[in-house]
């Protein structure tokens, strides 16, 4: 499996357990989606994965090799990208230097840089048009699609999105979900948390549904399609 | 970001489980804790050494000192960096209110209380709305502000220079004057203290203690409970300040001569102070008592060590910081 | 005191002059305590046991081995550097993994453990005897028909350069812009593969170098000594309050403010007034602006 974890318990204090043996796995080339909610553990599970939190039992595998204690700081160059829950532009820097930051990983190389951020605005004209202004000062739209560009600009095979689409206009909304579906044709997979339910499913293959920290559902696309009343009742 | 590696868990849960420890073990603790009351007042006429008494007093004192502390750190978050000046206000209020209007030392004890709770008062209406680091700079800059502007008023305060402050006035036929026994210096603190302590001891434990924990924990939640913080953490900033200037006039009458020195009223004393109230462990109160005997403890132990013991303290304030967060209270069971 | 002598443009150029380089030394002082505020949220204490630490190491430098004193300031900001990096790495990061919410006052009750050791190793090392280089540059200038002297002028020039370096390095050197965005969003650096714990140590290494070169600049008006902290360490608070907890900028322009309004202070009232008058505008400050007197509408309170 491309990303695989396997029983994992976690949690923000030593007490309480937010984690209670999650089971999961992401498959290469393809969107999964994880439903649930609020408080289910979503960005809990997309937080141990990357390194915020420590399993205190189960493992976390990329590719086969074993995630575990590694740090936040270690996982893009390892190729996984990771899409906050809400906001994280850097608000009083320039939408360049925001670019530049993206770009971090590629050190001292000047040109990856350049080339990287030229990308970026050919995907985004908009964001060259405002390149000297403060990314705080960005509609909520641009900042989403700054954020995106920011993450995809050093081709990571695998991107961990947090409710990619929340506070944004209707109209926005599906332009983001075009983008992460484009995401698929660059041969990214993607695991999407997600609340818009309808809309993250229609660009899914594979679906999970968390509750209280434990697995509820997984099924492909199809199946939840067949049995989504049933399966959302209990929370929507 | 601090929020992502821990957030404190409720430590609620832990006081009842404690207390429900067998009725067995609590009666020897009272039985402990009442040889060392008997020890505190008995031992020391029996050894009557004054060098002795001058130490004890320093360490009821200190322990004093350290539980008003910890009243405000321990059981409501304030931190009072400026604690000093309030310590000043009380000593001066005192000290002046003798010297200019003829009160007496007993009244002294008042007259610094009040002055420095109306000070804590002013402080705490300008500061409390600020939230932590805020409060702690404003405090921090308002008792430098007291002891410069005392230092820079030599007219009235004899600034540096130091002003002389009489003794307390016999009472009750017991001689307080200079070159007395220390000894009834001592039991007047004695009973200074149990007075405080006691008054202390019920406050936490009264419904304001409730609510001071409350906020301490979390001040949004406790804010929808309708608890109207500001007020409730006034009121503890002000009592604090007002036994802090009692002691403060005690410490004048005792002493004999007041000067605005950092390492009298500033910073420096306020270190002393902040150390014995964290190595004691916050939220204790008596377990300033044990700071204090220890810090004063080894002080006097090495004095030979010099400047050593004073790194010895911040080492010690270093490690009850990031090992023992909760300082000597930890080792209660050592003990008790 | 006679009003009308501060009509006299002579006078009052001198006053300028006087409390624009007593303002970049306090800016000196205060941008290292600042910038570690802004990125740790460290209210560090030890500021002033860091800065004795530079004039001691000046003394040395140039005191004892009699090497130029540029060499010294280059040394003052190394061995600080170093050391700010070893407190990091060995105290407030060990903290860290620990604290919670409570995060300013421990780690700022955790430095005034630091302060107190500092100070009393130094005692121990150099005793409580001042230290001090005599002059770094001979001569003045005449201006107007008053002098100023060379001195006073080459703390200003190496105090502007000093903070003019610090200020290129964080607009436009990668680490600086990094500092910067972990500043901002901590987490979200990391996202981009940004180390944000080597970050802070470097930061903390940075800020405690500012205080060394304050220190190694400042001897002859600071000489060593272990209690010669005290002084910088309520000027560099005075500033970051004034200028805005964490705005390194802001810090700048409240220490320039700061040196000037005092020396017209001294010369009004009299020494030793200035200092109550800069506790009076901090609390002021706080109580009606807490973002400091250079943000615009008073927001980050
Ligand atoms: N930093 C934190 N410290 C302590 N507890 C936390 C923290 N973050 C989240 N929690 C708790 O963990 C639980 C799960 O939170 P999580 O953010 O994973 O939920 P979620 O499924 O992402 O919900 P949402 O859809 O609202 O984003 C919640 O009960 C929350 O209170
Ligand atoms: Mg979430």
């Amino acid at each position: 499996m491309f990303l695989e974890v396997n029983d994992v318990v976690a949690g923000y204090t030593k007490e309480v357990s937010i984690l209670n043996g999650v089971q999961f796995a992401a498959e290469e080339g393809k969107v999964t989606v994880i439903l649930g909610p609020n408080g289910a553990g979503k960005s809990t599970l997309l937080r141990t994965v990357y390194g915020y939190l420590k399993p205190r039992r189960g493992e976390v595998r990329f590719r086969g090799e074993l995630l575990n204690g590694r740090r936040p700081s270690e996982m893009l160059r390892h190729g996984i990208a990771y899409l906050l829950q809400g906001h994280s532009v850097f608000p009083s820097m320039s939408v360049e230097e925001n670019l530049e930051l993206g770009a971090w990983i590629f050190g001292k190389d000047r040109q990856a840089r350049a080339r990287a951020i030229e990308d970026a605005y050919d995907h985004f004209p908009r964001l060259r048009e405002k390149r000297r202004g403060a990314a705080g000062l960005l509609s909520g739209g641009e900042q989403r699609a700054l954020e995106i560009a920011r993450l995809v600009m050093t081709s990571p095979k695998l991107l961990l999105l947090d409710e990619p689409s929340v506070g944004l206009m209707p109209k926005l909304v599906d332009s983001v979900y075009e983008e992460i579906a484009r995401l698929k044709d660059r041969k990214m997979t993607v695991v999407m948390v997600d609340q818009n339910v309808k809309k993250a499913v229609a660009i899914a293959d594979q679906v999970y549904v968390l509750k209280l920290g434990a697995n509820s559902y997984d099924g492909p696309q199809a199946d939840f399609l067949l049995r989504m009343d049933e399966i959302v009742k209990g929370w929507l | 970001m601090q929020a992502s590696g821990a957030t404190a868990a409720s430590p609620a849960a832990a006081p009842p489980a404690s207390e429900a420890r067998g009725a067995g073990l609590r009666k020897w603790a009272i039985v402990k804790i009442g040889l060392l009351l008997l020890a505190v007042v008995f031992l020391p006429p029996y050894f009557d050494d004054r060098y002795l008494t001058t130490i004890l007093i320093s360490v009821v004192f200190f322990g004093i000192l350290g539980a008003i502390y910890d009243l405000m750190v321990g059981y409501a978050g304030l931190n009072n960096f400026g604690f000093a000046g309030v310590l000043a206000i009380g000593s001066y209020a005192s000290a002046l209110c003798q010297l200019n209007f003829g009160t007496t030392g007993w009244e002294g004890l008042l007259i610094g209380g009040i002055a420095a709770g109306a000070i804590g008062l002013l402080t705490g209406i300008i500061t409390l709305r600020l939230r932590g680091l805020y409060l702690g700079l404003m405090t921090f800059f308002v008792g430098e502000t007291i002891r410069l502007t005392i230092s820079n008023l030599p007219q009235y305060t004899r600034g540096t220079l130091g002003l002389t402050v009489a003794p307390f006035e016999n009472i009750f036929g017991i001689d307080f004057a200079r070159g007395a026994d220390p000894l009834n210096y001592y039991y007047l603190l004695l009973l200074l203290g149990a007075v405080i302590m006691i008054f202390m001891h019920w406050l936490v434990r009264s419904k304001a203690g409730l609510v001071w924990r409350a906020l301490k924990e979390d001040e949004t939640a406790a804010r929808t409970l309708r608890v109207r913080a500001t007020r409730w953490k006034l009121l503890n900033f002000t009592i604090a300040s007002f036994l802090t200037g009692v002691m403060g006039s005690f410490y004048a009458h005792n002493l004999g001569v007041l000067s605005p020195l950092p390492t009298e009223f500033g910073v420096g004393r306020t270190v002393e102070v902040l150390t014995v109230a964290y190595v004691g462990g916050r939220g204790t109160l008596w377990g300033s008592f044990f700071a204090a005997a220890l810090l004063i403890g080894i002080q006097e132990y090495f004095r030979g060590l010099g400047a050593w013991r004073l790194v010895l303290f911040g080492v010690l304030l270093i490690l009850v910081m990031i090992f023992v967060p909760k300082g000597l209270a930890r080792f209660k069971r050592l003990l008790l | 005191m006679d009003w009308s002598m501060l009509a006299d443009p002579n006078i009052l150029t001198v006053l300028v002059l006087q409390g624009l380089v007593r303002g970049a030394m306090y800016a000196l002082m205060g941008i290292g305590l600042s910038l570690i505020f802004g990125i740790l949220g460290v209210v560090n204490f030890a500021h002033g046991e860091l800065f004795m630490l530079g004039s001691y190491v000046m003394y040395l430098v140039v005191g004892i081995f009699g090497m130029p004193f540029y060499l010294g300031i280059v040394a003052a900001a190394g061995v600080v550097f170093v050391c700010g990096v070893a407190i990091e790495r060995g105290l407030v990061e060990q903290l860290r993994r620990r604290a919670g919410r409570d995060w300013i006052s421990d780690s700022f009750v955790l430095t005034i453990g630091l302060a107190v050791v500092l100070q009393n190793l130094a005692h121990l090392a150099f005793g409580s005897r001042q230290y001090g280089v005599a002059e770094l540059v001979a001569g003045s200038v005449p201006v107007g028909e008053l002098e100023i002297s060379l001195e006073r002028l080459a703390i200003f020039g190496l105090a502007c350069l000093a903070v003019l370096l610090l200020w290129a390095f964080m607009k436009f050197a990668r680490t600086g812009r990094a500092i910067r965005a972990a500043a901002q969003n901590a987490e979200a650096a990391e996202t981009l593969g940004i180390d944000v714990r080597n970050l802070f140590t470097v930061t903390f290494g940075l800020g405690a170098a500012f205080a060394g070169v304050a220190g190694a600049l400042l001897i002859s008006i600071y000489p060593a000594s272990p209690t010669v902290g005290a002084e910088p360490l309520l000027k560099s608070f005075a500033v970051v309050v004034l200028g805005g907890l964490g705005n390194v900028s802001g810090a700048i322009a409240a220490g320039l403010l700061l040196g000037v309004l005092e020396a017209f202070t001294i010369f009004i009232a009299a020494d030793g007034w200035q200092n109550v008058l800069t506790a009076y505008l901090v609390i002021l400050v706080l109580l009606v602006r807490p973002a400091g007197l250079f943000v615009l509408g008073g927001k980050r309170a």
